[in-house]
């Protein structure tokens, strides 16, 4: 590492103590239930019942309220906590117990096969009592009136006993979630065909599936002061750097925001530079890619709620890689990473190039291209800028008229849109068809950008360099592209340069980024991940193994 | 956050402010002419008759060629007036070719060329000629094939550069030989023959005059002399009995043909006062054509063929270098070698002039017949 | 002595980067036309007086870190306190301050002129220079990283130029540089100092020193730095010489960008048009560097902080540039420049090491007494 920029934005609201990385048999145990996502310190209360919430930020610690004794104080503090709702279901079990849950929030066969006949069973109940015997894993006790609704939230049964300030909280939820269907947004031809959907535990879940392995640590944080979502931070201890992992949670804890909805704002919110056009942070939907950048020593997050991981740090190069590149044949994979990044410069500068030609430096034309070009351009009553700019227009309102469209009427609109417009514009004589050809040709080149994100900046950088080539030329496209370098030289992802590892140089890292290199010679580690343990950033043991066998 | 807001908005109000202030004139393509061929004459007794060839792009998708002519003292007043006669800006960045009538080349050409220099529009790559007779008529003249005359001439010439048939004439080369204190330049000669243009010859020229004319088969003597060529062709008349009796065509002359010549030519100088040079010039080439029935399989024949091959090529460069040191126009550039080779020769103008027409060379050609054809 | 300068271990860079800064410093305008001032003393030896200049510029920069390693961790404006003390001290750098200035200036005024000559007649040079204000303090406000960065970038990125300059190789004549040596020794010598406008840059080591990792291994590179600078100056002179006749090149005002009009390549003429827009980012690095070598003297003068110091530099750059307009007023300019650089580049360091180890001597004898 060669300059460390100072960290001001992740400024240390909380210290780390506070936020302790729970053990490993916990997390554990928490995937072994199913659907179960959100029980963030049910195990944590039961060993320390007096102390108040501690790891969350949205807990309201001006609300000492303890639990009533009394079933029918308790029911109406529950009530009128919530605003009585209408999925509110109060029953009364026995002439002291009273369960309360909200109706589609909980299992109901495991309330009516394993907790009812229970509970009736029983006699001399305390919730002490009633958390041993009931024959379910998350059975808790609370004496806070917050805890309790929080929990219950979660998709908890609230059994009270009367008579008691506790009461026992069985976690049983309920989450409906999409099946696994394929990554719509990231697909590849080669490798697998799943992508994550909106359950925080089935990704986690998927993620363990790829990587069997003790080191993967997995945390929970909860962020959002309305809308208490959890997030998993994920990273493979031993491989992702201490200093990396410590600047993810401090910025996730730091967060002070009222409510996240996607991963999307997450990565937004914890970006180095949130004003920069460029993503500094990945947003994937492909599990193997998210494992493959786990074990290259990144940290990555998920979202309860969110079909997206995050992944950082992350680095320019590594947005126009795809994780379809490992699995090609190598000299396939080097020729489709070069085109990428040949696709790059085409949409960024070739409209812009036309438009600053024509319109200043008509001599650097060669003689033979010089009549089809002045051909084509002479019925246009534009200058060439105002020509540019309308089609680029044309080409954006027609992908997101497509985008926004049901998939089949999308593609329909982008067909005879393209088709109409196009032949109807050059025919009429507002555009001329060579430059047709150069916006077509730009915006493949946009779109050959494995990353979303990435491929949306790259599209958009366009327009303000095609103004600047309709003023100034070539001159204005230097001064754009000066300052793109300056801008991406300013940038870090998590402190680590943006630019590496061009710039800092690690010729290492810059052979496996540009050419996707033979198996024996890729670099496992990413290049701003600083892996420590050498034996990690290879991959080369597992071939020299079956050289071995092949002899 | 706030830190980069206020930091950045006078960078943006500077920023818009510029834009407002630097805008510049466009030239937009198809609203432009482009004259891709300017000739100057000279009228009368200073007046400077510049006669431009332009492409304009109508809407009806067709070009068309433009040509203007007006007379004025400088080329640039000249472009002003012939700017009041059309319809658009005339621009000469796409500039071709640049021609000059004879008048104007038995004046001088050195205020054309420094002009020409001058300008960063005009690309130092554009071919320079002379045209035989009148420039104005020969421009204005009706070529039914040629649509568009300006493109015409430039390919004419540069095809025959490629192929060594003229002397080659970018504005760079005749500068450098015009700036080069001892060394003269040469310029194609352009002319009008029925419907068609051709290369008729080559204009030597001495201190900016024109001084002699050359044949256009003598390009290619000129070339072999002052570079190295790799690819020409040419047709040599030997005398008829260079094969014996074998020849039993009545004709006068033995006609050989020969292509793909590779030739490297070495210029030392032997007597410094005199001054004495030697020229060898060793010829690799392929025969292409021969006309007589005689067998040319046998090692003896293409010994004699060679012999004959260089006495015929040495007989010819010695013309045209005397030729050259009759009008005094160095354009083999042997006064460079003279400078090369000689240490303190403090040459100028004068001094090569005096000293050139004095000049001996002697010229020693080695050709070899590499090859001829699939059949013998 | 002073006690070194604190120098924060964030900001260091590996000396491997010193190449990179070093080359980029040193190539920028000066490419465009040196040859003909050479070329109009030293003649067909043109070639000789550069190799010349670069010889003085290798025993310069070993001066140079002779100085540098007398202190620990100090850069020249340190040194200059320490030796000269407060006033005197102050003044030296004022004085060394300005000639960054100076070159900051006199950089944007030829890139200026180059553009209004070769590319945009009628856009307004107060335009320009603004643009490249503009650019440059935002990099500049990127910190010493980004600078670097920059130096990086446009290493790499101006390396097509010299595959470029192996186009008009077609039409050289070598009979332009023999006789070797027929020039007279003075005339050479002439030329090598008619060099000094093109050589500059390398003196910024000076300023980087305390910034530089490992300090053993920077003397290496920066002299590696200066061989590849001369290669491909030498390489330029060559193709130049070769391809103008005498006079002509004495008259050829930007004898590189010439040499290139003449290239012509399927898809592309005028090469020389896109050269030139792209110089931007060649001359960038210099004007960083000169930026960032006055900001580190200033602040030993007053504190201010990065932001504030360019901007004034830039509205300061930017005032100065209205009177000067004509190419003959530019011209005298830069020969002005020259020879102040000549002063504080070439003879300026000499004084300084026979300073430093007087006052060295001086400190030790005291000190034994002590």
């Amino acid at each position: 590492m060669f300059f460390r920029k100072k960290r001001n934005k992740a400024s240390l609201k909380k210290t780390l103590e506070q936020s302790p990385p729970p053990s490993q048999n916990e997390i554990d145990a928490e995937q072994s239930q199913p659907s179960t996502s959100k029980s963030h310190k049910d195990d944590i209360t039961t060993k320390d019942l007096s102390k108040g919430p501690a790891n969350n930020s949205t807990a309201r610690k001006d609300d000492p309220e303890t639990i009533s004794s009394s079933t029918e104080i308790f029911v109406k503090d529950i009530k009128k906590r919530i605003h009585s709702p209408a999925d509110l279901v109060i029953r009364y079990v026995s002439d002291t117990i009273t369960i309360l849950y909200i109706d589609n929030l909980i299992k109901e066969d495991i309330l009516n096969e394993k907790i009812l006949p229970n509970l009736q069973n029983m006699n001399e109940e305390t919730p002490m009592r009633i958390q041993k015997l009931l024959p379910l894993p998350r059975v808790t006790v609370f004496d806070r009136m917050n805890e309790v609704i929080e929990t219950m939230l979660t998709g908890a049964v609230i059994i009270h006993v009367a008579g008691h300030n506790l009461t026992t909280l069985v976690i049983i939820p309920a989450r409906e979630a999409r099946s696994l269907t394929s990554p719509e947004n990231e697909s590849q031809v080669i490798g697998s065909q799943v992508g994550f959907n909106e359950s925080l535990s089935t990704n986690v879940s998927l993620i363990r599936r790829y990587i069997l392995n003790p080191n993967l640590v997995n945390e929970k944080i909860k962020v959002g002061k309305q809308t208490n979502t959890s997030l998993a931070l994920l990273y493979i201890d031993g491989v992702a750097s201490e200093q990396n992992i410590n600047t993810v949670r401090q910025r996730l804890n730091s967060l002070d925001v009222r409510d996240i909805i996607d991963s999307a704002e997450i990565a937004e919110l914890i970006d180095d530079s949130s004003l920069s056009l460029f993503p500094q942070i990945l947003l994937t939907e492909r599990p193997d890619r998210f494992c493959d950048d786990l074990l290259s020593g990144k940290v990555g997050i998920l979202v309860d709620g969110s079909s997206m991981g995050i992944l950082c740090p992350y680095t320019f190069i590594e947005f126009f890689q795809s994780r379809e590149d490992k699995n090609l044949r190598w000299p396939i994979a080097t020729f489709v990473r070069l085109l990428r990044f040949l696709a790059i410069f085409i949409s960024a500068f070739f409209t812009p190039l036309y438009v600053a030609t024509l319109t200043f430096h008509y001599e650097v034309i060669p003689q033979p291209l010089l009549i089809p070009l002045s051909e084509s351009r002479a019925k246009v009553p534009f200058p060439p800028i105002l020509e540019a700019l309308f089609l680029e227009l044309i080409i954006e309102l027609l992908r997101e008229a497509g985008a926004r469209l049901p998939t089949k009427i999308g593609q329909t609109i982008g067909i005879v849109g393209g088709i109409v417009l196009g032949t109807a514009a050059v025919d009429a004589g507002i555009t001329s068809n060579i430059l047709i050809i150069i916006v077509a040709l730009c915006a493949l080149s946009a779109f050959t950008t494995p990353n979303y994100m990435m491929g949306n900046t790259v599209r958009v950088l366009r327009f303000p360099i095609i103004i600047l080539a309709g003023f100034w030329g070539y001159y204005g496209i230097m001064f754009a592209f000066c300052m793109l370098l300056i801008h991406l030289l300013r940038q870090s992802s998590l402190g680590a340069p943006y630019m590496s590892p061009f710039y800092p140089l690690r010729l290492k890292s810059l052979a496996d980024s540009i050419v996707r290199l033979p198996y024996p010679f890729i670099i496992r580690k990413s290049p701003n991940a600083r892996v420590e343990d050498p034996e990690l950033s290879t991959m080369q043991a597992s071939l020299k193994d079956q050289k071995k066998v092949k002899e | 956050m706030k830190k980069l807001n206020t930091f950045k908005l006078p960078f943006l109000l500077i920023a818009s402010v510029m834009l407002l202030v630097g805008c510049t004139e466009p030239h937009i393509l198809e609203r432009i002419s482009l004259a891709t061929l300017i000739g100057y004459d000279l009228t009368g007794e200073d007046e400077l008759t510049t006669t431009a060839v332009m492409r304009q792009i109508n809407p009806d998708l067709e070009s068309k060629t433009l040509i203007q002519s007006t007379t004025s003292s400088t080329s640039k007043g000249g472009r002003k007036k012939i700017e009041l006669a059309t319809s658009k800006e005339i621009t000469t960045g796409q500039l071709r070719v640049v021609l000059f009538g004879e008048e104007l080349a038995k004046y001088g050409l050195d205020y054309r060329l420094r002009t020409i220099m001058m300008s960063s529009e005009i690309s130092n790559a554009i071919y320079l000629a002379m045209v035989e007779g009148d420039l104005k008529s020969f421009l204005e003249s009706d070529y039914k094939d040629i649509p568009n005359l300006g493109q015409h001439i430039f390919q004419l010439i540069e095809h025959n550069i490629e192929q060594q048939n003229a002397v080659s004439s970018t504005v760079h080369e005749i500068s450098r030989d015009d700036f080069s204190r001892v060394a003269s330049y040469a310029l194609p000669i352009l002319k009008k023959e029925k419907d068609d243009i051709k290369i008729s010859g080559i204009a030597l020229f001495h201190k900016g005059k024109i001084v002699g004319t050359l044949s256009a088969k003598d390009a290619f003597y000129i070339q072999m002399v002052r570079d190295n060529s790799d690819n020409g062709t040419m047709e040599l008349n030997l005398p008829i009995t260079t094969l014996g009796d074998h020849s039993l065509s009545s004709s006068k002359y033995l006609s050989v043909a020969l292509d793909s010549i590779r030739s490297k030519r070495r210029i030392t100088v032997v007597d410094q006062t005199l001054p004495e040079f030697n020229l060898t010039i060793h010829l690799d080439c392929r025969l292409y054509e021969i006309i007589s029935n005689v067998n040319i399989d046998e090692a003896e024949i293409i010994q004699k063929l060679e012999k004959e091959i260089n006495k015929k090529l040495e007989s010819e460069i010695k013309r045209v270098i005397q030729y050259s040191q009759e009008v005094n126009s160095d354009i083999f550039r042997f006064g460079e070698y003279y400078e090369a080779q000689v240490r303190n020769a403090n040459m100028d103008v004068e001094k090569w002039s005096e000293m050139y027409p004095e000049m001996k060379v002697n010229v020693t050609v080695k050709a070899k017949i590499l090859r001829d054809g699939v059949f013998q | 002595m002073k006690k070194a300068l604190q120098v924060n271990p964030t900001q260091m860079f590996n000396a491997p980067l010193l190449l990179f800064i070093i080359c980029a410093a040193q190539i920028g305008v000066g490419v465009h036309g040196f040859q003909s001032f050479i070329y109009e003393h030293a003649k067909k030896d043109a070639w000789i007086s550069i190799i010349i200049s670069f010889l003085a510029a290798h025993i310069i920069v070993f001066i140079i870190f002779k100085i540098l390693q007398l202190y620990d961790s100090n850069d020249i404006y340190g040194i200059n306190l320490d030796l000269f003390g407060k006033y005197f001290g102050n003044f030296v750098n004022l004085a060394l301050i300005t000639y960054c200035g100076l070159a900051y200036f006199v950089i944007i005024k030829n890139y200026r002129e180059v553009i209004n000559t070769w590319v945009f007649p009628d856009l307004s040079p107060a335009f320009i220079t603004a643009i490249l204000l503009i650019i440059v303090i935002y990099a500049f406000t990127g910190g010493l990283r980004v600078i670097i960065g920059i130096c990086f970038f446009s290493f790499f990125l101006s390396l097509f130029i010299p595959i470029i300059l192996l186009f008009p190789i077609e039409y050289s004549r070598i009979n332009y540089l023999l006789p070797i040596l027929d020039s007279d020794f003075i005339s050479i010598l002439k030329g090598a100092y008619y060099m000094t406008f093109t050589i500059v840059g390398f003196e910024i080591i000076g300023t980087l020193y305390p910034f530089v990792k490992e300090k053993k291994k920077a003397q290496k590179y920066v002299h590696f730095a200066l061989f590849l600078t001369l290669m491909f100056y030498l390489f330029i002179m060559f193709i130049t010489s070769t391809f103008f006749s005498g006079e002509q090149l004495e008259r050829t005002i930007w004898a590189t960008l010439s040499l290139l009009s003449i290239i012509r390549l399927p898809f592309l003429e005028r090469v020389e048009i896109i050269t030139i827009c792209f110089w931007m980012i060649i001359i960038l690095p210099n004007l960083c560097l000169y930026a960032w070598s006055a900001y580190r003297g200033f602040i030993r003068i007053i504190d201010i902080t990065e932001k504030k110091f360019i901007l004034i530099f830039s509205l300061l750059i930017f005032i100065a540039a209205f009177p000067l307009q004509t190419r003959i007023q530019i011209e005298k300019f830069n020969n002005f420049f020259g020879s102040v650089a000549f002063y504080l580049i070439f003879v300026y360091p000499l004084f300084l090491y026979f300073i430093a180890l007087i006052k060295k001597k001086m400190f030790r004898k005291k000190g034994g007494k002590g």
